[in-house]
């Protein structure tokens, strides 16, 4: 088992003692892991989960554009973060397993380290627009 | 290989009456290679009594640094084989964005903290960045990963003739984590100590004086001995002792940490805390052979 960057590590430690919702992704853009407060958004802990690849992750929780169409992967900010290595932020739907829909603002940024980017932290804020949003969970 | 100890205490040194048997230098680790390379891990007040110890003759010392607080380099204006012409000294340390290692180190190697500056150091010293990837110095392989400490820190593990030592002197694995249900990739410093047949880690605190320290990048004794009995370290020495913890006070610390450790189902002989001068063979044999103490 290959060891995770001790900045991945640290992000974890610290989203773990967050009661926002926060996501972390690896360089590879794959989900690594979120927190409690994200697991009540979605409606499953990551313990339940686990690591996600993005096909699976769409399907679980969405997210959805103003339209309610599906965001591609490659668009959600977190991707963005970790591949361009710049901050990225947008407006989107997600999906719990029982069905809710949660509007939320996400803020994404990456994990810049000395030897490159290592993945990308996200966070989940309620939507201001509608009153549905994390908050709510 | 062959590991010595030559200071143990975190912080600052410590002498005095009550720290005569664990010792009252900052944190140095001398080891000889199987081909009989010299490492220095560290160079806090305990390199001075190493460079003593050295033979006045032609040699190549390579001094790993796991980060730059004042502990871990302040003897290295009083290393003696610095101060001679045919000593090439080479020193790792952990990278940073800020500044080079050499620029760094030169800060507390300059006037006013320090008589001598580093380009007037009569040894050909060089330094250089460690890098992520495993490298060789004379018949080991050293690894080194960054671990949970304040400000670019680094562990070092180096493999040689089938042995194995884990050196993380600061470190706070358990920082915002519960290293009993982490899974080991989320564990900082981790594959740094999986299976080594010496781990040498930081022991600073009590469980009790953890609580108080919190984020000061030490561990409490049962952060480490659930990190090194995670791990599957066949032998480990609790290190960086608390400046203010006295010889009777850690008599008493490592009969506590040899009862946790049975607790965890390890063999109390396996566990004991660092004292200056002790030594460590570590034979050339398959790696799952412990290691051999003597002081």
């Amino acid at each position: 088992m290959t060891q995770r960057p001790l900045e991945l590590i640290l992000a974890r430690n610290l989203m773990s003692a967050l009661s926002t919702p926060a996501f972390l992704v690896d360089e590879g853009g794959l989900l690594v892991f979120y927190n409690e407060a994200a697991g009540m958004l979605l409606g499953k802990r990551f313990e339940e989960l686990g690591t996600v690849g993005p096909q699976e992750w769409g399907s679980l929780f969405g997210p959805f554009d103003e339209q309610g169409e599906p965001i591609p992967y490659d668009d959600l900010p977190l991707v963005q973060a970790v591949r361009a290595g710049r901050p990225a932020h947008a407006e989107m739907t997600v999906r719990s397993t029982d069905g809710t829909q949660h509007d939320v603002e996400v803020s994404a940024f990456p994990i810049q380290t000395p030897h490159g980017s290592q993945g990308a932290i996200a966070v989940f804020w309620p939507s201001l627009v509608n009153g549905n949003g994390a908050g709510a969970a | 290989m062959r590991v010595k100890l030559w200071g143990t205490r975190g912080s600052i040194p410590a002498p005095g009456p009550e720290t005569i048997r664990y010792g009252g230098n900052t944190s140095c680790v001398g080891v000889t290679l199987s081909d009989g390379s010299m490492l220095a891990l560290d160079a806090g007040t305990g390199i001075r009594c190493l460079g003593l110890a050295q033979p006045d003759e032609p040699t190549r010392l390579h001094i790993l640094l796991t980060h730059l607080h004042l502990d871990h380099i302040q003897g290295l204006v009083f290393f003696a084989p610095a101060f001679r012409p045919q000593t090439e000294i080479v020193i790792w340390g952990p990278a940073s964005p800020e500044a080079s290692l050499r620029d760094r180190i030169a800060r507390y190697i300059s006037a006013p903290l320090s008589p001598v500056e580093v380009r007037e150091l009569p040894c050909d010293v060089s330094f250089r960045h460690t890098p992520e990837s495993e490298w060789e110095i004379g018949s080991a392989r050293i690894r080194s990963a960054s671990v949970s400490h304040r400000g670019p820190t680094l562990g070092y593990r180096i493999d040689d003739g089938g042995s194995s030592l884990a050196y993380i002197p600061d470190h706070e694995p358990a920082l915002g984590a519960d290293l009993d249900s982490l899974e080991e990739d989320w564990i900082s410093g981790f594959e740094l100590a999986r299976d080594a047949s010496l781990l040498i880690h930081d022991g600073q605190y009590t469980d009790a004086e953890y609580p108080d320290h919190v984020g000061w990048g030490h561990s409490a004794t049962g952060h480490a001995l659930s990190f090194a009995r995670r791990a599957g370290a066949e032998r480990t020495v609790l290190f960086h002792h608390d400046p203010l913890h006295s010889d009777d006070q850690l008599d008493a610390l490592a009969a506590e940490a040899r009862q946790k450790w049975v607790e965890l189902g390890g063999d109390p002989e396996a566990v004991e805390l660092a004292a200056e001068r002790a030594e460590y063979e570590l034979p050339a044999r398959a790696p799952s052979a412990a290691a051999t103490a003597s002081v």
